[in-house]
């Protein structure tokens, strides 16, 4: 804070002023007057300040903080705006004494501007105006500036002292003929069955106005206190808008509500005395929480049932408040708390049992907390919570429950941590979603352990699986995958899958022998099938050890053969195909050969072929290798229907004219028989 | 853009609109400019739901698709990673995040969690000193995608794997998810039916089936749902009567025999992906005077298929056999429309020939992309070899043959055809004939390993462990009484104008087809015999209706089924 000049003692006066969000002070040194923030501190003068002040005595900001009020000592007061920019009047009291108060009294929206003053047993309200007007107090008394008014406190009263609103006024001034007054007379001669009802109602309805008296009617209630008045008024509003045809009925309803929920707070035994403008301002929200603060939960709730507010927003969140109050009671036994407050709450919508759980954690009733959450329906909520409370098994078999798998993965990892291997283990042991969940993980995230769970659970036939795979991702020599392999074939045997041993051991030996191929023979044989080991044997011409690998690992006939064909034919060794195909009788016919000489667009070999394919397959043979004539000889031969269609479809081009005509005629023949 | 979606009988359309919604409102949180980095797996289905265009209009600036080190140089207020909820992603998102220059602009960095937020990875990201990088960490759920007008799909392909191999459940929760989704926006689905199990596998051997298992699955984790979002009582008129839920466990013949219909064969061949599909680009070259097919094409084409387009919509479920019939008669139809050019004298007429043009010429278009498309599986379906493994497979299906070593199979090994076909052969085999004999199992299983090699030991396992593969145990056949009971196989079948839906593999009716027919109409109760030798328990839920939207009994009334728990 800058330095004030000439300030030797404590201030006669200062006040805290706040312009565009920013905060400063006003202070007053002698007749001077300074105006500090956080940075600079600037004399300031009020525009139009009567001459002759030595001092100023009191000042005052009002609510809004728009304008300011200042006391000198000379009982002379100037009221202005906060920015000291403008006067708005002046007045003088004549009172030299300091006040022990000064407040501004206005009403927003208001153009009366008024301050009120305040000394030992004297109340006086001052403001535009040549006279003030006076009070006297009965008690020492201390004075609140609000929205719209000002309370007065003393011992054993609280009153409170505002501008009268212009509706009220209108109503209720002496001799009033505004449109309000006189419906409330109506409405008064009605009661009482008189014929002068006709003549106000008359009165205003030739002027148009009734739509403003009821408007007045039902404003005017709101500004009162007494239950009585509030009812007349409104009886008189409801009473005008008989007569009305289209008057939009939500004011009138919705101020009834409002009145009653604040005659039900102003009750002495609730002690909320807002105002109607004061309730408007602060929201049905904000005099909720207060009346939650305070502990009337009933009271919130018959509101909130009464204004119909959204559950989640009115009803829910009063008894969950409600809840988080009662786990608190340490008297209570946690069963009775728990049992209390599901009957209250039962599947009240929006009402979060955690929420009240943690409550129950944060005050050391763990157990309270835990049977809280037994009537939490979401999981989610649920399971961190009890992780927090190290209830962690319990958190397990709930979210095992809720079929969420990743709260089932965080329970896990979280008990990992706080198990040793040994019990954790167990754990998982009689829980199997979570043991393949677990396991799961472990396939990406840690191998070794999966190792571990295979082996605890004497899962030999996954242990085998697991050795297989090492065989080829973990392991680079072929000694470490040979005996990879072998640990394999010993689970293997284990879990009585001899199928898959037997296969193993043959693996074994295969790598061990496409290591000794690649050491003689050079070139790639390790990973290979079986099936390729020979096939590459007979590519690069080692005809007898493919012979031998064919039996040593019993490759039947008939895939030998195809092999060897196909083997033979990438090569074009036509020669060694030709004796091959004589070797012995072909277990899978001679078209193959025809097929695969086709293939390698070798028409000649492929007639070779043809003529060794047995009878079924001949006309297909004699096609492939373009002998259309000799084709339909054969399936006229047959007298066999469907090779002759097919032999008809291959006839294209002149060339094969004649015969053409030769099936057609065979057929005919056929046909006539 | 998406009308197809809202011609079904349900209009998908709002599901639709709700996920796009999500989004947008998710972007919007990100303000400023921003680029996606994307878990590659998911652009797929995004594409479903979102194109480009509604990513820009909301400042997305650049996508890139998530791999480690440094994320590339881009000019935006915000980088929004879009993953799956994996461990592994979190590792190269911590990786991205950690390089990032710091003297550079200062960027916002978010992630979104398809379809689901994950503890686990927070986690991660918190280990690896990250997790406060992050100003938004949001989940979107996008479970059930609107694939068609009557269809929705999660486009989770890995799930049966996930389920009977791995033992994890988690699609089945999302499944669930998204079922609540649905009811969401469709009302509460008052009848839920359901066959099937998830056994769980225990120490290598099956446990018993647990009949409340599927229960605690996908319907139990809907009812428990429910619970959780009490507080938004549904008061939409249930547009859905029953949900059918069916374990793809029950019903493991239907995929490996080779589907028939037009989209059938154009997935068996050229696989579609997200609903789109890539082609050989060769017959798809303009077809340009002059050009002396210098520049042929190089990279796929790739076409998007769904019902929006008219022709493909007509096609789509015809027996590939009836599809060339229409495609010329389309053709006809197509230029007897341009010749009306001639006919057009007054003015008004031309105009009004003008006005159709753009509609001609997409139909022009689409006819020659199916026309090419059908040539293309013509040159498959006409081969000898697609002959014979066809008619190995309806064999096996009406029962012929099943219990010996087939020479068919024998020779495809032989002559090293893809494994995959191979394998689809011998599954279908064994589901055909309630397992294999050991000894035709052995050899198969040894003639795969010695020819495809050892390897595949682990690939024949998990077969055996999915039950796709197995011994055949008990010594009785049971699929015979199935295939009688429920007709799953038919003579006469109409490939032109079909009325049974056996026609779409020529003669085999797929069996969850059959169940849900029977389910319709007369009742599960009729066939009580085979719904005990299928695998898993069958059940019937009822989910209460908020009153007022109960419907009158109509002709949709099924009775309920046998329940056993």
């Amino acid at each position: 804070m800058p330095e004030v000049p000439g300030l030797q003692s404590a201030p006669s006066c200062w006040t805290t002023m706040c312009q565009d969000r920013v905060a400063h002070i006003l202070l007053a040194v002698g007749p001077d007057l300074y105006l500090l923030d956080h940075a600079a501190c600037s004399a300031v003068t009020p525009p139009g300040l009567a001459a002759g002040v030595s001092s100023f005595l009191q000042m005052a900001v009002s609510f809004t903080y728009r304008h300011l009020a200042l006391f000198t000592d000379t009982g002379y007061i100037w009221m202005g705006t906060a920015s000291l920019k403008e006067k708005l009047c002046e007045f003088n009291c004549n009172i030299r004494a300091p006040p022990k108060q000064m407040v501004w009294c206005s009403r927003p929206r208001s153009k009366e501007r008024a301050v009120v003053v305040a000394w030992e047993r004297r109340l006086m309200v001052v403001g535009d105006a040549p006279e003030g007007i006076q009070f006297v107090l009965d008690e020492d008394s201390y004075l609140v500036p609000e929205l719209d008014g000002v309370r007065i406190f003393s011992r054993s009263t609280h009153e409170f002292l505002h501008e009268v609103p212009v509706a009220s006024e209108e109503i209720f001034k002496i001799a009033s003929m505004a449109p309000g007054a006189l419906l409330l007379e109506a409405q008064k001669e009605y009661e009482k069955e008189s014929q002068k009802a006709d003549e106000y109602l008359r009165e205003i309805q030739e002027l148009g106005q009734l739509p403003q008296a009821v408007q007045q009617c039902i404003e005017a209630a709101g500004h009162e206190h007494w239950p009585d008045m509030q009812k007349s008024l409104l009886r008189a509003a409801s009473f005008g808008k008989c007569f009305l045809d289209r008057f939009p009925p939500d004011s009138f309803v919705r101020m009834c509500q409002d009145l009653r929920v604040l005659n039900a707070i102003r009750d002495y035994h609730i002690g909320i005395p807002l105002t109607y403008s004061q309730y408007k301002q602060l929201t049905i929200q904000v005099l909720l929480d207060r009346l939650v603060l305070r502990r009337l939960y009933p009271l919130a709730i018959q509101i909130c049932e009464y204004l119909r507010l959204p559950e989640v927003q009115g009803v829910s969140r009063i008894l969950a408040h409600w809840a988080c109050y009662k786990v608190q009671q340490k008297d209570v036994s946690d069963e009775d708390v728990a049992r209390a407050i599901n009957q209250k709450l039962g599947d009240t919508p929006g009402v979060s049992y955690s929420d009240i759980a943690a409550r129950a954690y944060g005050c050391g009733r763990t157990e309270l907390a835990i049977k809280l959450l037994e009537y939490e329906p979401r999981s989610g909520e649920q399971v961190p919570l009890l992780l927090k409370m190290k209830r962690s098994k319990l958190a397990l078999s709930k979210a095992i429950e809720s079929g969420d798998t990743d709260l089932v993965f965080t329970v896990l990892l979280h008990l990992k941590n706080e198990l040793n291997r040994g019990d954790f283990f167990m754990t998982l042991r009689n829980q199997p979603m979570a043991l393949s969940l677990y396991r799961q993980f472990c396939k990406h995230q840690e191998l070794e352990t999966l190792k571990d769970l295979y082996n605890q659970d004497d899962n030999h036939q996954e242990l085998g699986s697991f050795h297989v795979r090492a065989s080829y991702a973990a392991e680079e020599r072929i000694e470490g995958r040979v005996a990879a392999l072998q640990a394999a074939a010993d689970a293997f045997y284990k879990a009585k899958n001899e199928f898959a041993a037997k296969a193993t051991e043959d693996q074994m030996r295969l790598l061990r022998l496409q290591r000794r191929l690649e050491d003689e023979l050079g070139g790639r044989f390790l990973d290979l099938s079986v099936h390729d080991t020979v096939t590459t044997l007979i590519l690069s011409g080692q005809n007898k050890r493919a012979e031998q690998l064919a039996r040593d690992f019993r490759i039947p006939d008939k895939r030998l053969w195809w092999l060897k064909l196909t083997a033979l034919a990438d090569l074009e060794d036509w020669e060694e195909l030709e004796k091959f195909s004589k070797s012995k009788k072909s277990p899978i016919g001679y078209l193959p050969f025809v097929e695969i000489c086709m293939k390698q667009h070798n028409k000649y070999e492929a007639k070779k072929y043809a003529s060794r394919v047995g009878p079924e397959q001949k006309v297909k043979a004699l096609l492939l290798v373009g002998d259309v004539a000799q084709a339909a000889d054969v399936a006229i031969e047959h007298r066999n229907e469907a090779e002759m269609s097919l032999v008809l479809s291959h006839c294209t081009g002149a060339t094969d004219g004649a015969t053409a005509d030769k099936i057609q005629r065979a057929r005919a023949q056929a046909q006539k028989k | 853009m998406a009308a197809h979606l809202s011609y079904g009988r349900v209009n998908l359309n709002v599901l639709r609109e709700a996920v796009r919604r999500e989004l947008r409102e998710f972007l919007d949180k990100c303000a400023g400019s921003k680029a996606i980095v994307w878990d590659e797996y998911l652009t797929g289905p995004f594409g479903l739901i979102a194109q480009y265009s509604l990513l820009k209009e909301h400042e997305v600036e650049k996508m890139f698709t998530l791999k480690g080190s440094r994320l590339p140089a881009a000019d935006v207020k915000n980088i929004i990673f879009v993953v799956r909820p994996r461990l592994e992603l979190m590792d190269i998102i911590a990786e991205n995040v950690l390089s990032e220059d710091r003297r550079g602009p200062a960027r916002d960095f978010h992630i979104l969690f398809v379809p689901r937020r994950s503890l686990l990875c927070e986690q991660r990201l918190k280990d690896l000193g990250v997790l406060g990088s992050f100003i938004h960490r949001e989940e979107y759920s996008l479970d059930l995608i609107p694939f068609d007008g009557d269809l929705l799909s999660m486009e989770s392909e890995g799930a049966f794997k996930e389920c009977y191999l791995e033992s994890d459940q988690t699609s089945l929760y999302h499944a669930a998810k998204g079922l609540m989704t649905l009811q969401a926006l469709y009302g509460t689905i008052p009848q839920i039916f359901g066959k099937g199990e998830c056994a769980r596998v225990r120490n290598g051997r099956r446990v018993p089936p647990d009949p409340m298992f599927c229960f605690q699955q996908v319907a139990n984790m809907m009812i428990r749902m429910k619970r959780e979002f009490t507080g938004s009582q549904n008061s939409i008129f249930p547009v859905f009567d029953n949900l059918l839920l069916l374990d793809r466990n029950v019903d493991l013949l239907t995929p490996l025999a080779t589907q028939l219909t037009y989209e059938g064969l154009i997935d068996e061949i050229y696989g579609i992906q997200n609903s789109y599909v890539k082609l050989p680009p060769e017959k798809f070259a303009p077809k340009k005077q002059g050009d002396g097919g210098k520049d042929l094409p190089t990279e796929a084409k790739k076409l998007q298929l769904n019902s929006a387009e008219e022709l493909y919509a007509e096609i789509r479920d015809k027996n590939f056999n009836a599809v060339g019939s229409v495609l010329s008669k389309k053709a006809k139809v197509i230029s007897a429309a341009f010749e009306e050019r001639h006919n057009a004298k007054t003015v008004g007429e031309i105009k009004q020939f003008v006005s159709q043009l753009p509609h001609m010429q997409a139909a022009r278009g689409s006819l020659a992309n199916h026309t090419s498309i059908a040539e293309l599986i013509k040159d498959v379906t006409t081969s000898e070899d697609f002959f014979d493994k066809l008619t190995v497979e309806q064999e096996f299906m009406s029962g012929i043959d099943t219990d010996k070593v087939n020479s068919y199979i024998e020779d495809c090994i032989a002559q090293k055809h893809p494994l995959i076909k191979v394998l689809r052969l011998v599954c279908l085999q064994s589901v055909c004939n309630s397992g294999l004999k050991q000894k035709v199992l052995d050899y198969y299983k040894r003639e795969i390993l010695q020819t495809y090699g050892y390897e595949h030991i682990l690939t024949l396992y998990n077969l055996e462990k999915a039950g796709l593969l197995k011994p055949q145990t008990g010594g009785r056949n049971t699929y015979p009484t199935v295939r009688k009971t429920l007709r799953l196989w038919m003579d006469d079948v109409n490939e032109q104008n079909p009325t049974d839906i056996s026609y779409v593999y020529s003669g085999y009716a797929p069996l969850s087809v059959r169940l849900a027919q029977l389910l319709s109409r007369p009742g599960w109760r009729s066939i009580e015999e085979v719904l005990r030798i299928l695998p898993g328990p069958h059940f019937e839920e009822r989910q209460p209706l908020p009153t007022g939207l109960q419907k009158k009994p109509g002709r949709w009334r099924y009775r309920i089924c046998h329940r056993h728990h």
